[in-house]
């Protein structure tokens, strides 16, 4: 098999992968932020069960995870097992990445001065209105780094989805390296996520760059 | 600017790394034959009845026990070192262990790639598992379904070779990581056939209700043990002590113990 071949076929596996990449990065941005909410709740017991949550999905591997949500179902309740695994793949992900994320959104919120929220009481603002104009767009810009950080693992991250039969872009690989006896597959993944995080590192830099309105 | 000069660089990793690919392993300095006290056995950890983790949490299998006799018998001390199965010949030859020894499918890339390959010593055949209900009766029916096969399996290496026209009248071919994902994906209804080697299979379904075998041989090849390339010294002294053990009778105990696999034994049918 040419180098060709190879890069063709591992391409095909790129739109699955990066399929992994976007949907989890669509919910899993949001849900963080809801996450991050409930862990700040006044209410003790929405606290305390959100934080358990979080130490669990931070603190077992992704790819037990992985495993859980997709053959979980089966051996609990005997239910079928998905035979799009697309979508416990990107359950799986977008929940643990929720808690990444849940604690940088918390890093970043908590960071704000509480004379601000002072500042605009005495203004007349709401509750809700200081958040999402006064605080949010600040947080934003704090976090964008970490951030950053979080979404290009994610990149890397997504060769997990082997572990329950995904086909994506590293099982293709795998395959043949397999059949042909040879490690070049692997060298083209390399090259593949390396390319794959040079973007993702140049639109997030931009991004950064936009939101820096004030320097 | 900055772009092109990454581009340029990703360019020259994969060329520099493609001149190194095709060659054969390099030669090891393994400890010459007459020092050597110990022998790390390379096994996949999950493939029963040859090599898996025993009811005591210790190895076993038939592979590892013939390997712990043909090592008692010249005297060496023996370790096991679970390989991953998609990259075994990759550490086999980072030293991690000094064979690759768990009904492994002697395939002709090795020898090409300069590994040393023992005599066979079990003939192998690939079936499909299927679900007794399915009414699936041969590998025709299986088009347009979905099968799973592990990968770095000689099933998989068949799917891509011998067999590609069937493996394309298939809906897809799902690889997994270990058979046993491969027979949960089946009982889960993600799949609807498994491609595996038949041992594993009739072992498999000896332990499981709802499944079958579908009468259809689809490949035969054999088993055999890897070595680094420039261990035939080594390859011939570990036949040398198996040929010891068929000899004395030891073989053929071991091999009453795995009845599933004693008729597929070259070994013992001579």
């Amino acid at each position: 098999m040419t180098l060709m071949t190879m890069i063709v076929k591992m391409s095909e596996g790129l739109g699955k992968t990066c399929a992994i990449f976007f949907l989890t990065l669509l919910f899993s941005l949001p849900l963080g932020m809801l996450v991050a909410l409930l862990r700040m709740s006044r209410n003790r017991i929405v606290s305390a069960v959100t934080r358990f949550f979080i130490t669990v999905l931070r603190g077992t591997p992704l790819m037990l995870q992985l495993l859980a949500v997709t053959y979980g179902p089966y051996y609990l309740f005997g239910a079928n097992v998905a035979r799009n695994k697309l979508i416990p793949v990107v359950i799986a992900f977008a929940i643990n990445y929720a808690a990444y994320f849940a604690e940088i959104y918390r890093g970043g919120i908590e960071s704000i001065p509480v004379g601000q929220y002072e500042a605009a009481e005495v203004l007349g603002y709401t509750r809700m209105q200081t958040f999402l104009r006064i605080i949010l767009p600040q947080v934003v810009k704090r976090i964008m780094p970490s951030v950053t950080n979080e979404v290009v693992t994610l990149v890397k991250d997504t060769s997990m989805a082997f572990t329950v039969s995904y086909q994506e872009m590293f099982t293709i690989g795998k395959q043949i390296a397999n059949s042909q006896t040879s490690f070049l597959p692997f060298v083209v993944a390399g090259v593949f996520y390396y390319v794959f995080n040079f973007i993702v590192d140049r639109v997030m830099g931009r991004i950064e760059k936009r939101l820096d309105y004030y320097k | 600017m900055k772009k092109l000069i990454a581009l340029a660089l990703a360019l020259v990793m994969v060329l520099a790394l493609t001149a190194c690919g095709g060659s054969a392993p390099a030669k090891t300095d393994a400890p010459a034959a007459e020092e050597r006290t110990s022998f790390i056995m390379g096994i996949d950890p999950e493939y029963p009845p040859f090599s898996y983790l025993g009811d005591d949490g210790g190895y076993t299998g038939f592979d590892v026990e013939i390997c712990q006799a043909a090592c008692d018998y010249l005297g060496w001390e023996m370790e096991i070192f679970g390989v991953n199965w998609d990259e075994k010949l990759v550490q086999l030859d980072s030293m991690e262990c000094d064979c690759v020894w768990s009904g492994m499918t002697i395939l002709d890339s090795m020898k090409e790639a300069g590994y040393v390959i023992s005599a066979p010593y079990y003939d192998n055949t690939q079936v499909l598992v299927v679900k007794e209900d399915s009414g699936i009766a041969s590998s025709a029916d299986l088009a347009g379904k979905l099968v799973a096969v592990q990968l770095g399996t000689s099933g998989e290496a068949l799917l891509n070779g011998d067999l590609a026209e069937l493996a394309a009248s298939f809906g897809e071919v799902i690889t997994c990581d270990s058979f046993l994902k491969c027979f949960t994906e089946l009982a889960g209804n993600s799949v609807d056939a498994v491609f595996v080697d038949l041992p594993v299979a009739a072992s498999y379904c000896a332990e499981h209700d709802g499944l079958r075998i579908i009468d259809e041989s689809l490949g035969a090849e054999q088993y055999g043990i890897a070595f680094r390339s420039g261990d035939q010294a080594l390859c011939d002294e570990i036949e040398g002590a198996v040929a010891a053990l068929v000899e004395n009778g030891t073989y053929a105990e071991i091999a009453a113990k795995y009845p599933d696999i004693v008729n597929n034994l070259l070994f013992l049918s001579e």
